[in-house]
């Protein structure tokens, strides 16, 4: 339990090369560690923009929504995941779907053992202080996107250039994926505006 | 019985008459929306600032109807004076809106000389009238008793080009007698002229600013094309007032701007104090069938706040020296209080005129109790009363608890009396970071101070437990080692006598 939930991930983000092979080969990741993960940026990122100190705290309260955010880090999530698999299934990629979704999911620990701290410590900051709390976030986002940058590299066993040109061709997936999605839900909701209009015609018609 | 009867049927009758009698007008009605900006740049309303008093047009004045009025002056005496452009004259009004006189032509060197289309007025501090006589193509300075005193005439200067016109449209003096004038055409910048009427140069010229698809079209464009382009002119103003330091404020029209008021130093630079949430520019959001405000006139009020009279919708936009927008009334229309064509702004006595070209009249606006503490507060905090300010504000809240600038004024009041911990909250209210940063260091430092000896034996405490801790832990691995190693040994003691055995 504690070597799982733990011990691995904060292993794993300052020693990723290793660790994302020992995810890989040793069978070191677990999926339900992953999940929490997941579940865990969610709340951080609520906090965040819910609990920040007012000086570094831009939301509009009124509009604050955590259903919604939820969904705007869950859905991409799974998104990503999807594509990067899609697409590295016809590049020769060798990780399997679980694997790209434990990378994500791992690669997302900074984050979570980045904000909560740092939402607390801005309520303690005035003005000046605040380029702190920018930077420290700025730094979590730099080290998750090199945390997934070596994850994928190591999960697809790509090289550099590959991986690079892989999480690029990745984010043009996801923007199809989307694109399809909506057009598909938009013919969806037509065909059944003509079935329910033939329905009344004949309802009528009797 | 009858009696009875008859009392009933009054008692009714007065009932009836109590529920029919018309309502008394309603005190505060307006015929525009008042509203005012919040932090996050939607139109909440807002209580009116001012309201519709009466209108003026000159009929009501006894003087013939104003045909296509073009500027309106208050003189320091309280004088109003009027340029009824279309009829070449200029009415004076007295501060009870009587005619004190007209002003129809003047004495030139012995003939009798008129004014053509005059569209713009300035009244300095001595009473003498400076007026842009347009199609004429001159100013003429005339004492308070219309006796012609110097003319301003086409300038010469080498920088002017060979087939310059001068056409000028308004015009305004400053403390030093330098007298500034926006002529037709002219796209340097505003003319200053000397005391003499000489030209001395441009002052606070237009930035032209140059949209980048613009810029790749061009590009792709042949010589040809080019030619038929439009040109690149910075936009001209559109007009300028004075305030009591000798600051030009000045007005233009440039539609994407996003700094149409300007107020520009003795050397031309723009330093208009821009601290509120959002840009100088009039309405924030609008709809874009209806465009951006566009000011056409300007006036300076007193404690530094000024009024600009947006065109484009009929509206007037008044800030304080800060750049806070404090309330914004007006509106396009046909109802008193509404305006065809809005040209020029001014206050007098409290009051707020605002001169429609369209209706031919003037409407004179009077402040609500909104306004008037409004007005009143701002002035205290412009002159350094905070302290005074502060009930002021706390009755502004009472009218309109959405109105941001007054829990920031309170906010610094209370700042300056040292009670941090209350101005935060103030200033959360009215979402100002700034004076919030100052407040919370303040007081950061405050508790610190008061806490700082819990604040030290509490990490004491936590350092000594740790400690025992640690040395409690190493003791315990320290023992179990010791015992793990005694019971191997015993263990292998014992297999070797259990191997002996065999």
């Amino acid at each position: 339990m504690r070597q799982d939930f733990i011990k691995f991930p904060l292993h794993l983000i300052v020693h990723p090369f290793d660790s994302f092979w020992d995810m890989k080969y040793e069978g070191k990741g677990k999926i339900r560690v992953t999940l929490t993960i997941l579940l865990l940026v969610v709340i951080s990122m609520i906090l965040k923009n819910q609990f920040a100190g007012f000086l570094v705290n831009y939301n509009d309260p009124r509009h604050l929504n955590s259903i919604t955010q939820l969904f705007t880090i869950v859905f991409p999530f799974f998104l990503w995941c999807l594509s990067n698999w899609a697409i590295t299934t016809l590049m020769d990629g060798e990780g399997k779907f679980k694997e790209i979704m434990m990378a994500t999911g791992y690669a997302l620990v900074p984050i979570v053992i980045i904000y909560t701290p740092m939402v607390i410590a801005s309520r303690f900051m005035a003005e000046e202080e605040t380029t702190f709390y920018y930077l420290m976030m700025t730094i979590s986002s730099i080290w998750f996107v090199a945390l997934l940058f070596v994850g994928i590299m190591t999960v697809h066993q790509y090289t550099v250039p590959k991986a690079i040109v892989t999480m690029l061709l990745t984010v043009v997936v996801m923007g199809i994926v989307v694109f399809l999605g909506a057009l598909v839900l938009s013919m969806l909701q037509q065909i059944i505006e003509f079935f329910v209009n033939i329905y009344r015609e004949l309802t009528f018609r009797t | 019985m009858i009696a009875k009867k008859w009392l009933l049927a009054v008692m009714a009758a007065s009932l009836l008459l109590f529920h029919a009698a018309p309502a008394p007008a309603y005190a505060e009605s307006t015929p525009y929306e008042s509203y005012n900006y919040n932090y996050w740049e939607e139109a909440v309303p807002a209580p009116a600032a001012y309201i519709p008093d009466r209108t003026l047009s000159g009929k009501d004045l006894g003087v013939g109807d104003f045909r296509d009025p073009g500027d309106m002056v208050v003189a320091a005496s309280g004088l109003i004076y009027i340029v009824d452009s279309g009829n070449g004259r200029i009415v004076c009004l007295d501060s009870d809106w009587k005619v004190n006189k007209v002003i129809s032509g003047f004495d030139n060197q012995g003939k009798a000389d008129t004014f053509k289309n005059p569209s713009g007025l300035y009244v300095n501090h001595e009473g003498n009238l400076f007026v842009a006589d347009t199609d004429n193509g001159r100013i003429v300075v005339l004492s308070q008793d219309g006796v012609l005193l110097r003319m301003i005439e086409q300038p010469q200067s080498d920088i002017l080009p060979a087939d310059f016109k001068f056409i000028p449209v308004k015009v305004t003096v400053d403390q030093a007698e330098r007298v500034y004038v926006i002529a037709k055409g002219i796209f340097e910048g505003i003319m200053q002229f000397d005391q003499n009427g000489d030209f001395i140069g441009y002052v606070g010229t237009n930035k032209v600013k140059r949209d980048y698809t613009e810029y790749v079209w061009r590009m792709l464009s042949t010589k040809a094309q080019k030619a038929q382009m439009a040109l690149f002119v910075p936009t001209e103003f559109s007009n300028i007032d004075v305030d009591s330091k000798g600051f030009l404020y000045a007005t233009n029209i440039d539609p994407g701007s996003k700094e149409p008021i300007k107020r520009l130093n003795p050397s031309g630079e723009d330093v208009l104090k821009r601290f509120g949430y959002f840009d100088i520019k009039g309405d924030i959001r609008f709809r874009l069938s209806v465009g951006p405000s566009k000011f056409t006139d300007i006036k300076v009020l007193a404690n530094g706040m000024y009024s600009a009279l947006d065109a484009n919708q009929g509206k007037v936009f008044t800030y304080n020296d800060e750049g806070d927008l404090l309330y914004v009334y007006g509106g396009k229309g046909n109802q008193v209080g509404t305006f065809k064509i809005p040209v020029a702004v001014e206050f007098s006595g409290g009051n707020q005129l605002v001169l429609d070209r369209g209706k031919g009249n003037i409407v004179i606006f009077k402040p609500t109790r909104f306004g008037t503490r409004v007005n009143q507060a701002v002035g205290y905090h412009y002159n350094g009363e905070d302290a005074q300010a502060v009930p002021v504000w706390r009755e502004v809240l009472q009218l309109n608890s959405n109105y941001d600038i007054a829990y920031i004024g309170i906010g610094k009041s209370l700042l300056m009396e040292k009670n941090n911990k209350e101005a935060l909250e103030y200033f959360e209210l009215g979402m100002d970071r700034d004076g919030y940063s100052v407040a919370f260091k303040r007081y950061r430092r405050e508790v610190m101070q008061e806490h700082f000896g819990t604040f030290l034996t509490a990490i004491m405490v936590l350092a000594a437990v740790w400690i025992a801790f640690k040395l409690f832990s190493f003791w315990r691995r320290k023992r179990l080692s010791e015992t793990s190693k005694q019971a191997s040994q015993n263990l292998k003691e014992g297999k070797a006598h259990e191997a002996g055995f065999h």
